[in-house]
């Protein structure tokens, strides 16, 4: 009854809390370009250049560039590759997480949301981060695979569908559950797996 | 719980992995995409005589506007998620077997009407089926997900029989 309660609840948010995230545009986004730029700084020190926000879009430009058709070092290039990623791919997941965790009678929300949002702006950073290292295979292709830290294109790929196709619904079911401990719902959850785990 | 975690992540990223690989995905994931988009057409048709498939395309003849079911848009994905924690879930074998195949035909029931409505919404109006494709699918298909795994659990509490722990 009380899961049932959640699930109605939560569709019923979701207009709302969609609607919220849609119009704070980059604010949601915010802290997780910032975390990008520093992990990609780390991950990818002689490939990007600087990543930051332009809208709603991660602007992310490259120490890479073309003259004639070849792929050089910007230097040598005389231009930079500039990439624009769409942070609402992963920054969604804020958006489903309001609406979960609204849709629960727990305790704290507002701290709990708060404590939320950081965790989720760490995952966002982490997908942003792959989307960036497989746009930049995709654009750059073998310079960028040959450069020092650089992962094999099968474990780019990998972490892209993990972070992108995965992580952003994936990642507001498990805060939101962590944070219902001691809600109704979770007794009732609790109960359930205590006679589940007994009858197996 | 803990126990619950762990064993939920390994499966899950061992699946993932798994379904990642070149020859899992010429022999099981792109035959499977295949179907769901003739079983889209095929439930479409009666309807609207102008879909085609053509492999992991829909295409409406009229208009010329098609859609490409692509890794994501499978419905594999979320179905991972469900098995990896029915698989953590500490219950029998053939309880386990019965909810990973309900389960995976309830998840995909919804990725077929996920497929159809997208379809239609592209040709309607691009913003709008951007927003559904990105946004509000995925969730509502990870939903599902919660709401399968949230019914078997209450089906392996009321109903099981006591059985041998996998």
């Amino acid at each position: 009854m009380l899961m049932r309660r959640q699930i109605v609840l939560t569709l019923a948010l979701m207009p709302i809390t969609f609607g919220l995230w849609y119009a704070a545009g980059p604010l949601f986004a915010g802290p997780a370009v910032w975390l990008c730029d520093i992990a990609l700084g780390h991950l990818y020190p002689t490939v990007v250049d600087s990543a930051g926000l332009r809208g709603a879009e991660l602007q992310l430009t490259t120490q890479f560039g073309e003259l004639a058709g070849q792929i050089l070092p910007a230097k040598e290039a005389g231009n930079q590759f500039a990439l624009e990623i769409n942070t609402r791919l992963v920054s969604y997941s804020i958006a489903f997480y309001g609406a979960l965790l609204l849709a629960s009678n727990v305790q704290d929300s507002l701290y709990k949301f708060c404590a939320g949002l950081f965790w989720l702006w760490l995952i966002m950073a982490i997908g942003l981060a792959s989307i960036a290292g497989k746009d930049l295979l995709m654009l750059i292709g073998e310079p960028f695979l040959n450069t020092e830290l650089v992962p094999p294109a099968d474990v780019i790929a990998l972490t892209y569908q993990f972070n992108v196709l995965l992580m952003p619904t994936l990642a507001p079911v498990f805060v939101w559950f962590w944070q219902l401990q001691g809600s109704p719902l979770w007794e009732q959850l609790a109960a359930d797996i205590t006679r589940a785990s007994g009858r197996a | 719980m803990l126990r619950f975690l762990l064993l939920f992540i390994g499966v899950l990223i061992t699946l993932f992995s798994v379904e990642m690989l070149n020859p899992v995905q010429h022999a099981v994931i792109q035959p499977f995409t295949g179907l769901l988009a003739s079983l889209s057409t095929a439930l479409i048709l009666p309807f609207d005589q102008d879909v085609i498939a053509q492999g992991r395309v829909l295409r409406d003849g009229t208009s010329g506007f098609a859609v490409s079911i692509e890794s994501g848009c499978n419905g594999v994905e979320a179905a991972i998620v469900l098995v990896a924690g029915i698989a953590a879930f500490p219950a029998a074998l053939i309880q386990k077997c019965v909810a990973i195949v309900a389960g995976f035909l309830f998840v995909q029931a919804l990725n077929i009407v996920r497929i159809i409505s997208l379809f239609y919404l592209g040709q309607w109006n691009y913003t709008v089926f951007e927003w559904f494709h990105l946004y509000l699918w995925p969730v509502l298909i990870m939903l599902d997900v919660l709401v399968v795994f949230a019914i078997y659990l209450n089906w392996l509490g009321k109903n099981a029989p006591a059985a041998e722990t996998i």
